[in-house]
């Protein structure tokens, strides 16, 4: 033993770089900061829909768009589009979630200009070659084929349906194989015309260069992109049906664990509960989180379990996950669901808290090290409509959660009706679930159709 | 159509890490670098003992023992390293590969004291009981069944490993053998940490916001009072011979949700002349979207969902993989095929100038990409002094990519990627 643990010293702060705004004549929003430490300058274009925009029927069209503008435009293909991009030793991507579209590109400072013109071409120029548009289908379907193989994925789209049933979250983004046959190339262009305009985007750009150049290079590649005369659509606000404990199990004989979900809709990003619900779900993940402990830690049900709250427009989905072996599926289910209920039977103290608010504010500051972090941190405030100024005051906001709102945000948001969905060897678990729950329903995989609200079966 | 515009990687500034490099009286080596940028500060400290050491019939001990770590000292609750970090706002773990162990933590600066006392500690005064020991048997065993048997491919890499070599220890990968770890007792751990746990087997890396001379001073205070046994560390000596004809391997499993197969070939260890050219070799044939393995396999041809290469470049000789995976309803022979295309048009013909440059910008760039944060720059020291024997080879990297020419390329491909150097592992459904 080497004597006691040194005290620690002074703490420093960290600076955020302050973003600045601006709207071009066409609408277009740009949110520019300088950082520049480093030579890397960064851009993320986002365009305010995504797969909730999207027709029940259509599920991954937004998500077939996306992966199509970096597949060809009317100057360049796919291939060209490429190796222009390494030759700049940039990146460039382009990617959907249920909130937007984001295309983004970063590279050193010397190539940044060149990834921007290239970025601002497959936004507004994409060819949607009908080659390309069967190629990245064909891609997905092959993709899907993965993540129906992996438990932990499956459950996660499954609770999506299972919580949201018909409304805007509740189909997967990488929509299911009936949804992707569908579509073709007129859907694509189509949603395209229809979603994509300057005054429905932002521009999120900076690093290594001032605001000011940021907004000169910003107009000057995207300045003369006209948004058309039709009204913009109405966000998508259909209603999220109540919560309603239930256990929904997916039975895959070959699945190689059981992967677990508690799960419940909670909150969208800019309510004012938001810093309690990140308390409240940093309580229950990390290695130190309650459910590790009693998981991992105490009962060594599985490898790791955790906890999220992914920020959304509309109220998002708070899940509790772990993926155990089969025959222990039906302990880890009581486990977690007496974890999560913990944040009021056992509240954490303010003392408790100190550690937690600290995890959360280390990985906020872990996150803007980087220019691409930097640019998502913005980016989320701007897509999630929260203002700007919440950036600098990430810190404060945090601390100022007590236990008292983590114990109210917990009993009225996370623990009343929550669901759970299981995805494994349901002879090795389900009857040991029937015997506690009332509303359980299994269903064998090949009956399983997330493209349906009720889930088929 | 407007020109594709290109910068050359040379336009690429990477400016040089400097750091302090002190080894401390007792073989600790002591390497500091100063980034005030962000208020932290991010901690490795890397012991020179990986998979490749475990003992025989004792597969994964390194990797079992990386988590004994965790549970605490004679004079330390387990968990401190966890309490000294995520309570504070950081965060630690370790890794074990092949060839080294390496603990870490990034946490705010004023706390650098605090983890370089708890390294010390654990170095010096580890404590490791029956109970400890048997539930992080447990845990180590349940890691195996989640990241190698319930992942889809997760078993491949342990399958080309156990292939690809036929004499070094290589063959036994990291994770280990779950029978092996069950038949382990309580002194073969003891006497592991004896072993390979002392200060001459060590280098601590800092990078961040930090005084050089200052936290130079606090690692002597903590570290320098450790003993360095009289007895040297045992090496693995094993060389691997040379293959002289292809090997192939077809194993089926359930959790192969399309076909895939993995082909490596034997590439010289990371401090061989040739490791620069197998980087540029690896990004041409399978970095990023207009790689040749994409370009042709996933994209033109459209017989894969993936395809990439690796050089797997260790301290001993390691290996350059090539990994398909079939696009639904491609058979594998055919995807082969199209990789086996490939590689007949790497060695036959060196690449053009535009291809070299692109690929040269691309590697340039990541090198800046990975120099933003405090732990990219620490680890890429760690590896650089363990793999390669000198932290001084991370401000000769970009140069070196630089010197290569298409000859090179040309010559590492036509050296290494030959049929009877080559174990091909097909993994199919079962």
């Amino acid at each position: 033993m080497l004597s006691t643990i040194p005290a620690a010293g002074p703490p420093r702060d960290a600076v955020v770089p302050m973003p600045v705004e601006r709207v071009l004549d066409n609408g277009l929003r740009v949110v520019a900061f300088s950082q520049r430490n480093l030579p890397l300058v960064a851009a993320q274009l986002v365009v305010r829909c995504g797969g909730a925009a999207e027709h029940e029927d259509e599920a991954g069209l937004a998500a077939l768009v996306a992966a199509l503008l970096t597949q060809g435009t009317v100057e360049r293909g796919a291939t060209e589009l490429a190796a222009a991009t390494d030759a700049l030793g940039a990146r460039l991507d382009a990617a959907s979630g249920y909130d937007a579209t984001i295309v983004s590109a970063s590279a050193t400072t010397p190539a940044f200009p060149h990834v921007f013109a290239l970025l601002d071409e497959v936004v507004r120029r994409p060819a949607f070659a009908p080659r390309e548009v069967e190629r990245v289908r064909t891609k997905s379907l092959s993709d899907l084929t993965l993540t129906y193989a992996n438990p932990s994925a499956l459950a996660r789209l499954v609770s999506h349906r299972v919580g949201y049933g018909g409304a805007p979250y509740g189909h997967p983004v990488a929509g299911t194989a009936a949804s992707l046959a569908a579509l073709g190339r007129e859907r694509v262009a189509w949603f395209h015309e229809r979603f994509y305009r300057p005054d429905d985007a932002v521009l999120v750009l900076g690093g290594d260069l001032t605001t000011d150049e940021a907004f000169a290079l910003a107009e000057r590649v995207l300045g003369d992109w006209r948004a058309p005369s039709t009204p913009l659509d109405p966000r998508p606000d259909a209603p999220i049906p109540p919560s309603r404990a239930r256990v929904v199990i997916v039975d895959k004989p070959d699945a190689g664990r059981t992967a677990v979900n508690v799960g419940r809709i909670t909150i969208p990003r800019r309510s004012p509960d938001y810093y309690a619900a990140l308390v409240a779900s940093a309580v229950l993940s990390g290695y130190s989180g309650r459910l590790n402990q009693e998981i991992r830690v105490k009962r060594g049900l599985s490898y790791g379990a955790g906890a999220a709250l992914p920020a959304r427009r509309m109220p998002g989905l708070f899940t509790a996950t772990t993926l155990v072996d089969h025959t222990r599926a039906a302990e880890a289910v009581e486990v977690t669901l007496a974890t999560v209920a913990s944040l009021s039977t056992e509240p954490a103290s303010d003392d408790d808290l100190v550690t937690r608010k600290a995890t959360l504010v280390g990985g906020f500051y872990r996150a803007i090290e980087t220019i691409d972090g930097i640019a998502g941190s913005v980016t989320e405030h701007v897509l999630y409509e929260v203002p700007l100024g919440e950036l600098q005051r990430y810190t404060q906001a945090v601390g100022a959660v007590d236990a008292a709102s983590v114990r109210a945000f917990a009993e009225r948001s996370l623990i009343p009706d929550a669901f759970v969905v299981l995805v494994g060897d349901a002879a090795k678990f389900a009857d040991a679930i029937m015997q506690v729950h009332a509303d359980v329903r299994v269903i064998p995989f090949d009956a399983l159709d997330l493209g349906s609200p009720a889930l088929g079966g | 159509m407007t020109a594709l515009p290109t910068i050359a990687a040379s336009a690429i500034d990477v400016a040089p890490l400097r750091y302090v490099d002190h080894t401390l009286p007792n073989g600790l080596r002591a390497i500091l670098v100063p980034d005030p940028r962000v208020p932290s500060v991010a901690i490795n400290v890397a012991y020179r003992v990986g998979g490749k050491d475990d003992p025989p019939e004792r597969s994964g001990f390194a990797h079992l023992f990386e988590h004994l770590m965790f549970k605490g000292t004679s004079g330390t609750a387990p968990e401190t390293i966890d309490r000294l970090t995520e309570d504070v706002g950081g965060y630690n773990n370790a890794f074990t590969s092949e060839d080294i162990t390496n603990y870490y933590e990034v946490v705010p600066s004023n706390h650098l004291e605090r983890l370089l006392w708890a390294e010390a500690d654990r170095l010096a005064s580890l404590d490791v009981n029956a109970e400890n020991f048997a539930t992080e048997r447990e845990v180590v065993i349940g890691e195996y069944d989640q990241r190698i048997l319930a992942e889809p491919y997760g078993m491949l890499d342990e399958l080309v490993n156990r292939e690809a070599y036929a004499v070094h220890p290589y063959r036994r990968g990291v994770i280990g053998d779950p029978a092996q770890l069950n038949a382990a007792s309580l002194d073969d751990v003891v006497a592991f940490h004896a072993t390979y746990y002392r200060p001459d087997n060590a280098v601590v890396v800092v990078a961040g916001d930090l005084d050089p001379d200052a936290a130079l001073r606090t690692i002597e205070r903590w570290f320098g009072t450790i003993p360095t046994p009289n007895t040297p560390v045992p090496r693995v000596h094993a060389v691997e011979p040379e293959q002289r004809a292809e090997r192939v391997f077809v194993y089926r499993a359930a959790n192969v949700p399309l076909p895939a197969a993995e082909e490596v070939y034997h590439i010289p260890a990371a401090s061989h002349p040739d490791a620069a050219a197998l980087d540029v070799l690896e990004t041409l044939l399978g970095s990023g979207r207009s790689s040749r393995l994409y370009t042709s396999l996933v994209y033109r041809k459209q017989v894969a969902t993936s395809a990439y290469a690796s050089a797997d470049l260790r301290e001993h000789p390691g290996l350059f993989g090539l990994r398909v995976t079939c696009a639904r309803g491609v058979a594998l022979d055919t995807a082969r095929a199209a990789l086996a295309e490939e590689i007949e048009r790497v060695v036959a013909e060196p690449p053009d100038a535009a291809e070299l440059e692109r690929v040269r910008t691309q590697i340039a760039s990541s090198l800046v990409r990975s120099r933003q944060t405090n732990s990219g720059i620490s680890l890429a020291l760690v590896r650089a002094v363990t793999e390669r024997g000198d932290p001084e080879v991370v401000n000769g990297d970009l140069a070196r990519y630089l010197a290569v020419s298409a000859d090179d390329v040309l010559r590492v491909a036509r050296t290494y990627l030959r049929p009877e150097n080559r174990t091909v592992v097909e993994y199919l459904p079962a």
